[in-house]
Order: structure tokens, then C-alpha cells, then sequence
């Protein structure tokens, strides 16, 4: 009982950060490679907020993650936005140079040492005992509750908003979307601000769950082949891609080798790429454009 | 009266290199319907493209001339900002959202400078032009017909709220029924809207059946202009593009054909 437990914590972290993988991907064909650090200074600015407004614990939390949406759109207005138009590649490359910076500037200001914003805000972590025997800590709880969320108002706001149409029309002809008037402009920094908002949001709650340092980077990356294995232009691949990859994970740690975790990921998206390298529920023909 | 576009010399240059366009003067006034014919690679989507501003993206340029539209001109300003002014553009190709549904296309578009008010009004005007949008309404564009994909696309185009609609290739692909469905809304378009269309067509007996004015392009350059009856009775297009006497030759070996030019050019 504990492993499923496990499993839906995990498959939960990957899916919240791998919507942003994918928000991004659909609209603009890019390969967001600095998502893991974007995620890492969400929950940095956390720290950061929780010391300006000690007392409201709320207060800090909200703000942090707004200010996640504003960095995000900031992002590709001030970076991303002279790429547009450009070849896919120069942006992807953008990506991973602003992650190497970010990185660099986070332990400046930050630290490299482990760190608790839990602490600085000051709630407690109480584990959960679950039917089953099994346990779940508050905040892993609220991961799963936050995830569900998310996709939930994702698929709602994409449907049924007419910024949220105007961006699926975006991602599948930008040509013809500017020629109706919409802008992409906007549209690109709406998509960078959400996808900044949901990966800060599972980095927040990561590092209320179990603090905060540098590994955080990777456990970005390896939801990278979650959204992959699904299919980089589908939320619901996104889904399924991380509750595989977690599934692999845990079983593998669980039966085989602990040390494993960090590789497993990984393994199963090339196992992917093999047998089916559009992804479960991606687009066939996009894939020439990666 | 000043023309709503009028286009001056323009010469249009791909990859800096291929001149598709040499030297075009066009002139639509409001509320006109305007033809551009001619045959494959004669420079008629190139001159739209130019008007409408979307020639960066294939690596073209404005090299010569200029395009005046309400008298202000806009060869050099951004495609969004020659959008925002009231030129929308109906394109060859992917007219429009495959994956979003009938509805959703017509959502998606953004019209600026408009009420909500306005933006309804355009929306019923729409289905009452094409009812079957309305029926087709929770249909996945991708699988629609031509002659309803191009429906679509004109109707995505009229609640931008142009005041000039380009059209390209009305009738490629669609059975002659489509065609004349289209040609007729068009007609009540331009009537009860007030908008000004400049056609691009291969089928001039389509164009000039509902355009006030027709050019005939050829290797980027106008080689005849003349009001729709002119045009229509003309000798060469009878030839040429009516099918109107015997076995088809290339006009290009025509001595008679060029000469004829310097009478209407
Ligand atoms: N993206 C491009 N790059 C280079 N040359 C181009 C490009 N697009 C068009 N051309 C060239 O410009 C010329 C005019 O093309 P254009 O598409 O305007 O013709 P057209 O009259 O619309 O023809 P059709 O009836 O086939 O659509 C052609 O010789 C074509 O080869
Ligand atoms: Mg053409």
C-alpha cells in the first residue's frame, strides 16, 4: 500500500512540473531546458518571501507564487521574445543558458546548503496515516491535491477561455493567428508565466515537503522524460508519462537498487524513443520539428 | 474620392534573389470587389502576401513601390499593425485551426477596437451567411470540406471586422456549386457589410462574374486591367482563360496578346 501511496506522491511531482514542459512545447515549439531551475527559484523565492512577511505564512506563499508567473512572462519578454520567428533551436539553446545562469545566481544569493522554508513559515508536516496502513506526509497530500488542481483548471482554461483557445490556435498555425489578430507576443508570455507558476509551485511544495538545495535541478530534469514518454504536446500524456515513470521508479528502488532512482527515468524514455518516439498520446507529425 | 488601397510600382524580391513581383499598380476603392487572375506562379499570392504584411516569414521583401491604404501607407509597418488597421488576408493554405473545433475557430480570432457588442453582431451575421458553420459548430476543423473549410476561413477572416478582405484562391479544389455559394455570400458580404474584397483567382470565369475590376498578372507584372464586362469580353481572356475558342496554346507564343497589353497597361 505505502509503494501506490509512493507512487501517486511521486507521479504527482513529475505531472506538475511536466505541464510546464508541455504548455510551452504546444504553444511554441520550444524546449523549455531551464524549467527545472525556473522551479528551483520559485521555491527559493519562497525562502525569500517567507523572511519579508514572517507571521503570514498565506501571505508568502501567494506571493511567491506570483511573483513565479511574473518571472516566467519576464522570461520570454526580456529573453525568449527575440527568438521568435528565429529557428527553434537558437530558443531551446537560450533555454539552457539562462539554466546555467540561473543556477550560478541562486547559489549566490541563496546558498548552496540545505535549507527549510517550512521552517521559516512556520507549519508543521504531520504524517497522515491512510486506510491500509500506509502514510503520507500533509504536504505530499497537498502536492497530489495541488496536481489535481492545476490540470484540472488547465484543461478547463485551454477548452473553454478565449485566451486559452487563442493559445492552442497559436501552437497549431502561428501564421494564422497573427493574421487574426492575435498576439503572439502575448501569448508566448502567457504560456511562460503559467508554465513558471506550475513548475514553481511543485517546487515550493517539494521544498516545503522535504527542503531545499541544488539536487532540486535534477528532480526537474527527470520529470523532462515524463512529459516526453506521453507526448510533449499533450496534458494528458503529461499525466500518464509521469504516473509511468514514477511507477518504474518506485518498483525499481523497491526490488531492485535505490541507487537506481536518478537513472530510471531516463531509461524508460529511450526505451520510448525506440518503440514509439512521437510519445503515447503526441502528435506524430511533430516530430521532425523537436 | 481617395481609394481605400492603392498599390504603386510595387516590386516584391524573395531571398533576395527572385524577383516574384515586378512593378504591380492596383487600385481598390470601397466597397469594390476587385480580381487578381492569372496562372500558377504569376506573382498573385506574393502581391496579397505583401499587402497584408506577412512577407518576412518566407524571407521576402518590399524592395520598390508602395501600398496605401486610406491613404496612409504601410508597406513598412509590422503585419499585426496592417491587421489592427482592417486588412485581414485569407490564405492559400492552412486557412485554418485544424484541431479546434468550428466554434472554437471563430472564437479564437482577436479583433481589435471592438465592442463585445460589435464582436456578437459580426458572430450572428456570420451563421446567418453560412448556417451550416452553425451546425457544423462542435466539428473538428481538420475534417471539414474544402468548401466548407474555406467557409470557415472567410468566416474566421469577417469577425476580425475588416475593412478589406483578401481572399486567395477562392475556388481551388471545390465543386462548382461551392463556388458559386461562396461567390454569392461574397457579393452579399461586400453589399450589406461594406467590405471591399480583392480576389485572387485562377478561374476568371468565377472573378469576373462578381468583381467591379479585374488584373490579369503574368510573370509579376500587370499585362491587362479592365472593369468585369471588359475583361470578360476581352478577345485574350475569352482565349486564354474562358476556354472560348478551339484548342488551348500558350498565350506566352501570342504576338497578338502582348501587343494588346499597351492598350489597357
Ligand atoms: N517562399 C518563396 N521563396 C522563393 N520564391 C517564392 C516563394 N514563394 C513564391 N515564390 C516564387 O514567386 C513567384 C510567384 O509566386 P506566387 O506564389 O506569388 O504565385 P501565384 O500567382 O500565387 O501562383 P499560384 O497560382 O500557383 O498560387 C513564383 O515564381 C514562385 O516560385
Ligand atoms: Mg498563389
Amino acid at each position: 500500500m505505502q509503494l501506490y501511496v509512493n507512487i501517486a506522491v511521486l507521479a504527482s511531482i513529475y505531472a506538475l512540473i511536466a505541464c510546464g514542459y508541455v504548455l510551452i512545447y504546444r504553444v511554441s515549439r520550444v524546449l523549455n531546458l531551464a524549467h527545472g531551475e525556473l522551479m528551483m527559484l520559485g521555491s527559493y523565492l519562497l525562502l525569500t518571501t517567507a523572511s519579508l512577511f514572517t507571521g503570514h505564512p498565506y501571505l508568502a506563499f501567494a506571493a511567491a507564487a506570483l511573483l513565479a508567473l511574473v518571472v516566467g512572462a519576464l522570461v520570454y519578454l526580456f529573453l525568449l521574445r527575440r527568438m521568435t520567428g528565429e529557428m527553434v533551436l537558437a530558443a531551446v539553446l537560450t533555454t539552457v543558458a539562462l539554466g546555467i545562469l540561473l543556477r550560478g545566481v541562486m547559489v549566490l544569493i541563496w546558498s548552496a546548503s540545505q535549507q527549510y522554508p517550512r521552517e521559516a513559515l512556520g507549519w508543521a508536516n504531520p504524517a497522515i496515516a491512510l486506510p491500509g496502513g500506509a502514510r503520507i506526509s500533509t504536504f505530499a497530500l497537498l502536492l497530489i491535491l495541488s496536481t489535481a488542481a492545476v490540470y484540472l483548471s488547465l484543461f478547463v482554461f485551454l477548452r473553454f477561455s478565449r485566451w486559452g483557445i487563442r493559445m492552442r490556435a497559436a501552437g497549431q498555425n502561428p501564421l494564422l493567428a497573427a493574421q487574426r489578430g492575435i498576439s503572439l507576443h502575448g501569448v508566448y508570455a502567457l504560456a511562460w508565466g503559467l508554465s513558471t507558476f506550475t513548475g514553481g509551485l511543485a517546487g515550493m511544495l517539494l521544498a516545503m515537503d522535504s527542503g531545499l538545495d541544488g539536487t532540486m535541478v535534477v528532480i526537474g530534469l527527470k520529470a523532462f522524460p515524463a512529459a516526453l514518454v506521453g507526448g510533449l504536446d499533450s496534458l494528458v500524456g503529461a499525466l500518464l508519462g509521469s504516473l509511468i515513470i514514477a511507477a518504474a521508479e518506485i518498483f525499481l528502488i523497491h526490488h531492485v537498487d535505490p541507487l537506481l532512482s536518478d537513472v530510471v527515468p531516463f531509461l524508460v524514455l529511450i526505451a520510448m524513443l525506440v518503440i514509439r518516439p512521437w510519445g503515447l498520446l503526441g502528435t506524430k507529425e511533430e516530430l521532425d520539428r523537436v | 474620392m481617395t481609394a481605400l488601397l492603392q498599390v504603386e510600382q510595387l516590386e516584391v524580391v524573395y531571398q533576395r534573389a527572385i524577383t516574384a513581383v515586378q512593378g504591380i499598380s492596383l487600385v481598390v476603392q470601397p466597397n469594390q470587389i476587385v480580381a487578381l487572375l492569372g496562372t500558377n506562379g504569376a506573382g498573385k499570392s506574393t502581391t496579397l502576401r505583401a499587402i497584408s504584411g506577412f512577407l518576412g516569414l518566407d524571407d521576402a521583401r518590399v524592395t520598390e513601390g508602395a501600398v496605401r491604404f486610406k491613404g496612409e501607407r504601410i508597406e513598412t509597418l509590422s503585419p499585426q499593425d496592417i491587421t489592427r488597421r482592417g486588412i485581414v488576408l485569407v490564405p492559400e493554405r492552412d486557412k485554418v485551426f485544424p484541431n479546434l473545433t468550428v466554434a472554437e475557430n471563430l472564437i479564437a480570432n482577436a479583433p481589435r477596437g471592438m465592442t463585445l457588442a460589435e464582436r456578437r453582431r459580426l458572430h450572428e451575421l456570420v451563421h446567418q451567411y453560412f448556417p451550416k458553420l452553425a451546425e457544423l459548430k462542435g466539428r473538428e476543423a481538420g475534417y471539414l470540406s474544402g468548401g466548407e473549410r474555406q467557409m470557415l476561413a472567410i468566416a474566421g477572416a469577417i469577425v476580425c471586422g475588416p475593412a478589406l478582405l483578401l481572399v486567395d484562391e477562392l475556388s481551388l479544389g471545390l465543386a462548382p456549386v461551392a463556388v458559386e455559394e461562396l461567390t454569392r455570400r461574397l457579393v452579399e458580404i461586400r453589399r450589406e457589410l461594406g467590405i471591399a474584397i480583392l480576389l485572387v483567382e485562377q478561374s476568371a470565369a468565377v472573378a469576373l462574374e462578381i468583381a467591379d475590376h479585374g488584373y490579369v498578372l503574368e510573370n509579376g507584372r500587370v499585362v491587362l486591367d479592365g472593369d468585369g464586362p471588359r475583361l470578360k469580353s476581352h478577345p485574350d481572356i475569352q482565349e486564354f482563360y474562358l476556354g472560348g475558342s478551339g484548342e488551348r496554346r500558350s498565350y506566352r507564343t501570342v504576338k497578338q496578346y502582348r501587343r494588346s497589353r499597351r492598350w489597357y497597361g
